[in-house]
């Protein structure tokens, strides 16, 4: 069951093994203190991971599209982890009732890539994405301690709750530390 | 708007993707010198938009994906999805003695299969529904497949939490090439073929 139905948000992620929880496309996840979340197969969608150093308290979502403004149907099943724009603050707010603080939180964000050279779109999914997402973090005061976004090649993000640590991997293009 | 996608429509969505695939096979059969091509019947799912990279074997593994757009009447998403392995053989198997390198000769291919492909479908499809359907030129990407199925939902505005994904698997006997294609159509679309249909 998504956790939009069931109002908890772990309930709809995987946890694959030991203190690894799995977010998938329009979902998120908060931990505290120990384990990974991770977030597989970025490619114009932007994974965001949200760390309070302080109280240890992580978070990460993977955002499908910038704007949720646009789709007015939203009804009372409303993912508000699919949208840039909705995804951002209630990760935020999930974060806070595990102890971290908003002045605190830091961000890393990775993803917004264009796979496919679309000849006759003006903007790609991925570069909205990436643009709502700087924008809304600096709309919450968010800073951004680091970024690898845009580019034309997928990611998978993960976020080390004990450290903060963010790690990005490719394919064929090695492993990075944000 | 459609109140909901009931297991009667999802047959007949089924059995469109059957035929109009059927031809899509066809043709690449003879492409590939008669060869005999397997084609499990296509399912056709509801599903929720995040389960949808499972499809394509959970998100990380490389594939190589040609995704074309048709638009015209309805808007249709088609996918077709091959391993590096598959798509290797491929090239081989069109042009004899290469290596089944993906390089510009090699992509050059993949794309044209994927063209033929989506074209003898959509070509079904209009015969069948009297919808006209115009493919976009096709574009290619290789990475990840999570990162290619999510980042065609997304340019195909395929924003409801529940998708409807017409999925089949094609294998050949002899020259070991393996696919998907996927076939994501919009609501827009969905509610004319119910319509057109007396379904909806």
């Amino acid at each position: 069951m998504p956790f939009w139905d069931s109002g908890d948000p772990m309930a709809n992620n995987i946890i694959v093994e030991n203190n690894i929880i799995k977010v998938k496309i329009a979902d998120l996840a908060v931990q505290k203190e120990q384990g990974i979340i991770i977030t597989v197969g970025l490619g114009s969608c932007v994974g965001i991971a949200l760390y309070d150093f302080a109280t240890k308290v992580g978070g990460l979502a993977h955002i499908l599209l910038s704007d949720s403004t646009q789709f007015k149907n939203k009804g009372e099943s409303f993912n508000k982890a699919k949208f840039a724009d909705t995804a951002i603050p209630f990760l935020a707010g999930e974060m806070e009732k595990l102890g971290g603080r908003r002045t605190r939180f830091q961000a890393k964000i990775a993803g917004g890539s264009q796979l496919f050279a679309f000849q006759n779109k003006n903007t790609s999914v991925g570069e909205k994405n990436v643009e709502a997402v700087i924008r809304t973090l600096k709309e919450m005061g968010i800073p951004i301690l680091g970024q690898d976004v845009r580019g034309n090649y997928g990611r998978t993000m993960r976020l080390f709750i004990d450290s903060g640590k963010v790690l990005i991997s490719t394919v064929g293009k090695g492993e990075k530390d944000l | 708007m459609i109140k909901k996608i009931d297991d009667n429509m999802l047959d007949v969505l089924k059995e469109l993707a059957n035929i109009g695939l059927g031809n899509a096979v066809t043709s690449l059969s003879q492409m590939l010198g008669e060869e005999k091509i397997n084609m499990d019947v296509p399912i056709a799912t509801l599903i929720p938009l995040q389960d949808v990279p499972d499809f394509l074997g959970g998100g990380e593994v490389a594939v190589a994906g040609v995704y074309i757009e048709a638009t015209g009447d309805v808007n249709l998403t088609v996918l077709f999805v091959l391993s590096l392995d598959s798509a290797s053989n491929l090239i081989t198997s069109l042009i004899p003695g290469t290596e089944g390198e993906m390089d510009e000769m090699g992509v050059s291919v993949l794309i044209e299969v994927g063209n033929i492909l989506t074209a003898s479908y959509l070509n079904a499809v209009s015969m069948m529904t009297d919808l006209q359907l115009l493919p976009s030129p096709p574009q290619i990407a290789v990475d990840m497949s999570g990162a290619i199925i999510s980042t065609v939902m997304a340019e195909a505005h395929l924003i409801d939490d529940e998708v409807v994904l017409l999925q089949t698997t094609l294998n050949t006997m002899e020259s070991q090439i393996g696919g998907n294609i996927l076939i994501l159509p919009d609501y827009g679309a969905l509610e004319k073929i119910f319509a057109l249909l007396g379904l909806g």
